[in-house]
C-alpha cells in the first residue's frame, strides 16, 4: 500500500513537470500551425513588407518588428546607465541603513504590475513629451521612456544582485593597495560580476521586448516606420494587443499569429543566451 | 598590568591607548593598546579567535573606515611622526606605504602581470619598461617569476591557492610599501605553500616592517622576531619571541602557549 | 595635480553621477507611486464595491464586476496552479535532481518565466477561445495558470533544494518511505520559502493583463460564469484608462489602486514570512 503510494507520488509529480515541457512545445506548435497561412501567403515579404492594410489583406510586419526593436533600444540605452548607476549607489556608495529601504522599495516598485506604468505614462509623461516636441505626445519616444522607467527597477535589482557577489576581501585588497571607491568598482567588481551584469542586462532586454502594457497605452498603434520618433507607432505587442479581437479574417488572424510566433522566438532566443551563457545556475551538488 | 618590552630598534610605529568600538557594539573590541613595532622585523600577534588581533592589523591600515560606524574612541597610532588615525589624514596615501595581505588569496580578475602592476598604474606609473622591470622584480621578490614568467597574460585566476597568495604578496611589494600587513595569510593554505609563504616573509623583513596575525603559534614561532598576545580585546604581553615561548611574563601568556585554552 | 588627487577627483565625479543617476530613478518611480495613491485614493469609495460598470456619466458606477472577476480568475488559477507548480518543482528537487531532464525543465521554466505573456493569451485564444467559440473566463485561468506554474515550480525547486540532505537522510534512516520523507520532513523544511513562492507567483499573475485580453476579455456586468467572459481589475482598467470619459478614467485610477496595493500586500508579506524564518 506504502510502496502504492509511493509509486504513485513520483509517478505524478514527474507528469506534472514533463507538462512544463509539453506546454511550451505546445505553444511553438499552435502558433506556428495559426501562422501557416500568412507564412505561405505572405511570405518572406511579410518580414519586410511596410504595409499593413488589413481591408485590403495586405500584411507586412516590417512597422510592428522595426518598432519593437526601436522602442526596447530606446529604453535599454535610457536605462541601462541609470539601472547602473542605481545598482553602484545601492552597492557601494549607500549608507549601510539606507541600502535595505531603498533596496526593498525598487524591488517592490517591479513587482507594480506594468498596466499602472502605461497608465501613468498615458496620463502624466504624453503630455509632457507633448508640450516639449508637439504633436500628440504618443508614440516611439514616450513608449520608450515608459518602457525604460518600467523595466528599470528590475535592471536596478538584478545588476546589484550582480554585483554584491563580488566577495568583500577582494574589494579591501583594491582598497588596501590604495584604489579610490571608483577604482575598485571598475576595475574590481565590474571584472568580478561581469557575466552577471551583462545576463542581467540581456534578460531585462528579454523582458522589455515582450511587454505588452507599459507601451500599448502610448505608442499609438500607427504602422509607419517613420525616422522621427515623436511620431506614433506600433510593435509587436502593441500590434497583438489592439487588434487581436478585432481581426476579421483568416488571414488577418493568422497574420497576428505569425506576429506572435516571431516575438516569442525572439524573446525566447534572448532570454535563453542570457540564463544559459551569462547566468548559469551554481548549484551545490547534493 | 600588560608586559611590554623595550625594543632596541627604531619604531615603525608605535601604538598609544588605542580604544577601537566596532559599530553598534556595547563594548569595545580594542582597550587600551599601547605597542611599539619594531622597524625591519617581523612582528606576530597571536591570541585566541576574538581577542583583536585582526581587529588590531586592520587598524594600522585604516580598513575599518571602508565600513561606517566603527569608532576610534581613543588613543593613538604613530607613523611617520604622525597619528594615522587622525579623521584627516590621507587614507589612499596611507595605504599605498601600508600594503595587506587577507585571510584568502584575493587575485583580481585579470592577468597576472595586470594584477601585480595594479598598484603602479593607480600611482600612475605607465612606462612600458619600468612597469615590466617592477612586475618582474615583484614577482621575483615574492618567489613566483619562475612559475609565472611565460604566462604573465594568463587570468591570475588559474593558479594555484599557494601561488595566489604569492601573487597577492608580489602586487602588495611591488609598490614598495614600508610597512606589510598579514592577515592570516596561509589558513587557506595547504603545508607546503604555507612553508613557502613563511619563508617569504622573513625574507621581506629586509625590505619593510611586517605584522602578521595569526593563530598558529608554532607559525609565530617560526617567522617573528616580537610576538604580542592579545586577549578580550587587550595586549597582554609583547616581548621577543624566543623569549616570549620558553619563559613568558604572564600568567595568561604561559595558559595561552602551553594550551590551556583557545 | 598629482596621480592620486585625480583620482580621488574622478572617483568622486563618477560616484556623484551615480548617487544622481539613482535620484532620478528613485524620482521616476516615487512619482509613478505617488500618481497611483493620489488618484486612487480620490477614485475610492464604497460605490466602486457595490455598483457594476455603467455608461459613462451615471452615478452609480463601480468595479465590483472586475474585483469579483479578478478574485475568481486568479483565485481558480491560483486553486490549479499552485498545486502543479509545487508538486512538479518537488520532482525537479526531489527526484529529477541533477538529470538530464530535470535540467530541461529547469531551463525551460527560467526562460518562459520572462517569456512576452501576450503570447500566451495568443495561444489559448488557438486552443481555448476558437474551439469554443467566444471569449471566457476558463480561458483566462488557464493563460494565468501557464505563466504561474514555471514561476512556483522554479521556487519550489529552489527551496526544497535549501533542506539539508543530512534531514532526508535521517528520515530514510528511519524507514520512511520517499513520499512521507518529502511531505513530513522536506516540505516542512522549506515551509517558508515555498509559501514566499507561492505568494510572488500569485502577485506576478495577479497584475497580468495582456494574456486577459483576447481570454477571459471583459464583461461591464457581474459575472460568476466561467464559462462565459468575464471582467478583471487590469483588463477593466485598460479599457477605461484609454477611454474619453472622466468618471471611467477615475475608475481605471481605484482600479490601478487596488491592485497595486494587493500585488504589494502579497510581495511584503511574503518578504515577511522570510525574514521570520531566517531569524
Amino acid at each position: 500500500m506504502t510502496m502504492l503510494f509511493d509509486k504513485i507520488f513520483a509517478h505524478s509529480t514527474r507528469i506534472i513537470a514533463i507538462t512544463v515541457l509539453l506546454v511550451v512545445a505546445a505553444i511553438f506548435t499552435i502558433l506556428f500551425q495559426e501562422s501557416l497561412l500568412s507564412i505561405q501567403s505572405n511570405g518572406f515579404a511579410f518580414l519586410s513588407d511596410t504595409k499593413w492594410a488589413p481591408n485590403l489583406e495586405k500584411f507586412g510586419a516590417l512597422p510592428s518588428i522595426m518598432g519593437s526593436i526601436i522602442s526596447t533600444f530606446l529604453a535599454m540605452i535610457l536605462a541601462i546607465p541609470v539601472a547602473i548607476g542605481v545598482a553602484i549607489f545601492l552597492s557601494e556608495i549607500a549608507y549601510e541603513r539606507l541600502k535595505a529601504p531603498i533596496g526593498i522599495s525598487i524591488e517592490l516598485l517591479a513587482a507594480i504590475p506594468s498596466v499602472v506604468y502605461g497608465m501613468w505614462g498615458l496620463f502624466y509623461f504624453v503630455p509632457i513629451v507633448r508640450d516639449i516636441f508637439g504633436g500628440m505626445g504618443i508614440g516611439m519616444l514616450t513608449a520608450g521612456i515608459v518602457l525604460s522607467i518600467m523595466i528599470l527597477p528590475f535592471m536596478a535589482a538584478v545588476t546589484r544582485d550582480a554585483m554584491n557577489t563580488t566577495p568583500d576581501i577582494l574589494k579591501e585588497s583594491a582598497y588596501a593597495l590604495g584604489a579610490t571607491k571608483w577604482n575598485v568598482v571598475k576595475d574590481v567588481i565590474i571584472p568580478y560580476a561581469k557575466a552577471g551584469i551583462i545576463g542581467s542586462l540581456i534578460l531585462a532586454l528579454g523582458r522589455a521586448i515582450g511587454e505588452t502594457m507599459a507601451v500599448t497605452f502610448v505608442m499609438g498603434n500607427v504602422h509607419k516606420i517613420s525616422m522621427d520618433i515623436t511620431q506614433p507607432a506600433t510593435s509587436i505587442p502593441v500590434t497583438l494587443a489592439n487588434e487581436f479581437t478585432e481581426a476579421d479574417s483568416d488571414l488577418y488572424y493568422s497574420s497576428l499569429f505569425e506576429l506572435a510566433l516571431i516575438l516569442l522566438v525572439i524573446s525566447f532566443v534572448i532570454i535563453a543566451v542570457a540564463k544559459s551563457y551569462f547566468l548559469r545556475r551554481t548549484r551545490r551538488t547534493s | 598590568m600588560a608586559t611590554i618590552i623595550n625594543i632596541p630598534e627604531a619604531k615603525a610605529i608605535q601604538v598609544n591607548n588605542l580604544e577601537f568600538t566596532y559599530n553598534g557594539a556595547p563594548e569595545p573590541s580594542l582597550i587600551d593598546i599601547t605597542m611599539p613595532i619594531a622597524k625591519n622585523s617581523v612582528t606576530a600577534l597571536i591570541g585566541p579567535s576574538g581577542c583583536g588581533k585582526t581587529t588590531l592589523l586592520r587598524a594600522f591600515n585604516r580598513m575599518h573606515d571602508l565600513y561606517p560606524g566603527h569608532t576610534y574612541n581613543k588613543g593613538e597610532i604613530l607613523f611617520e611622526g604622525r597619528n594615522i588615525i587622525d579623521p584627516k589624514e590621507d587614507l589612499i596615501n596611507l595605504r599605498i606605504k601600508i600594503g595587506m595581505i587577507f585571510q584568502k588569496p584575493t587575485a583580481f580578475p585579470m592577468s597576472i602581470f595586470d594584477n601585480v602592476a595594479y598598484g603602479l598604474r593607480l600611482q600612475g606609473t605607465k612606462n612600458k619598461t619600468e612597469l615590466n622591470d617592477r612586475v618582474e622584480k615583484a614577482l621575483k621578490d615574492a618567489a613566483i617569476w619562475k612559475e609565472t614568467a611565460d604566462r604573465l597574460k594568463d587570468d591570475a585566476n588559474g593558479l594555484s591557492g599557494g601561488q595566489q597568495q604569492r601573487l597577492c604578496i608580489a602586487r602588495a611589494i611591488a609598490v614598495e610599501p614600508d610597512v606589510l600587513l598579514f592577515d592570516e595569510p596561509t589558513s587557506a593554505l595547504d603545508p607546503i605553500s604555507t612553508q613557502g609563504i613563511e619563508r617569504l616573509v622573513t625574507e621581506l623583513k629586509e625590505k619593510m616592517t611586517i605584522i602578521i596575525v595569526t593563530h598558529n603559534m608554532q607559525q609565530a614561532a617560526r617567522v617573528s622576531d616580537y610576538t604580542g598576545f592579545m586577549y578580550l580585546g587587550e595586549l597582554i604581553e609583547l616581548g621577543k619571541t624566543e623569549e616570549m615561548f620558553v619563559t613568558p611574563k604572564e600568567r595568561l601568556t604561559n595558559e595561552y602557549i602551553t594550551g590551556k585554552f583557545g | 595635480m598629482t596621480e592620486t588627487q585625480k583620482r580621488v577627483l574622478i572617483s568622486k565625479i563618477v560616484m556623484v553621477l551615480s548617487t544622481l543617476s539613482a535620484l532620478i530613478g528613485l524620482a521616476f518611480l516615487f512619482w509613478i507611486l505617488y500618481v497611483l495613491v493620489t488618484n486612487g485614493i480620490d477614485a475610492i469609495n464604497w460605490d466602486i464595491f457595490l455598483y457594476e460598470g455603467a455608461p459613462p456619466g451615471y452615478a452609480e458606477s463601480g468595479l465590483k464586476q472586475a474585483l469579483i472577476g479578478q478574485l475568481i480568475l486568479v483565485g481558480v488559477a491560483s486553486l490549479i496552479g499552485v498545486p502543479l507548480g509545487v508538486l512538479g518543482g518537488t520532482y525537479l528537487s526531489e527526484y529529477g535532481q541533477r538529470s538530464r531532464l530535470a535540467e530541461t525543465i529547469r531551463d525551460i521554466s527560467d526562460i518562459m518565466m520572462s517569456a512576452p505573456s501576450i503570447v500566451i493569451g495568443a495561444f489559448v485564444y488557438a486552443v481555448v477561445v476558437t474551439p469554443m467559440g467566444h471569449f471566457s473566463g476558463w480561458a483566462g485561468v488557464i493563460a494565468l495558470t501557464i505563466i504561474m506554474v514555471p514561476i512556483i515550480l522554479r521556487t519550489t525547486d529552489d527551496m526544497l533544494h535549501l533542506v539539508p540532505g543530512t534531514l532526508r537522510e535521517a528520515a530514510f534512516a528511519l524507514g520512511a518511505p520517499k513520499y512521507k520523507v518529502i511531505i513530513q520532513v522536506v516540505y516542512r523544511g522549506a515551509k517558508a520559502g515555498v509559501l514566499t513562492g507561492i505568494l510572488l507567483g500569485v502577485a506576478r499573475v495577479g497584475g497580468e493583463t495582456a494574456p486577459l485580453l483576447f481570454t477571459s476579455f471583459n464583461d461591464n456586468f457581474m459575472s460568476t460564469d466561467l464559462m462565459e467572459p468575464m471582467a478583471s481589475l487590469t483588463v477593466t482598467m485598460f479599457n477605461y484608462a484609454t477611454s474619453p470619459y472622466e468618471d471611467w478614467q477615475q475608475l481605471g485610477w481605484a482600479a490601478a489602486f487596488i491592485l497595486s496595493m494587493f500585488i504589494l500586500a502579497l510581495n511584503i508579506i511574503g518578504r515577511l514570512i522570510i525574514m521570520k524564518k531566517g531569524k
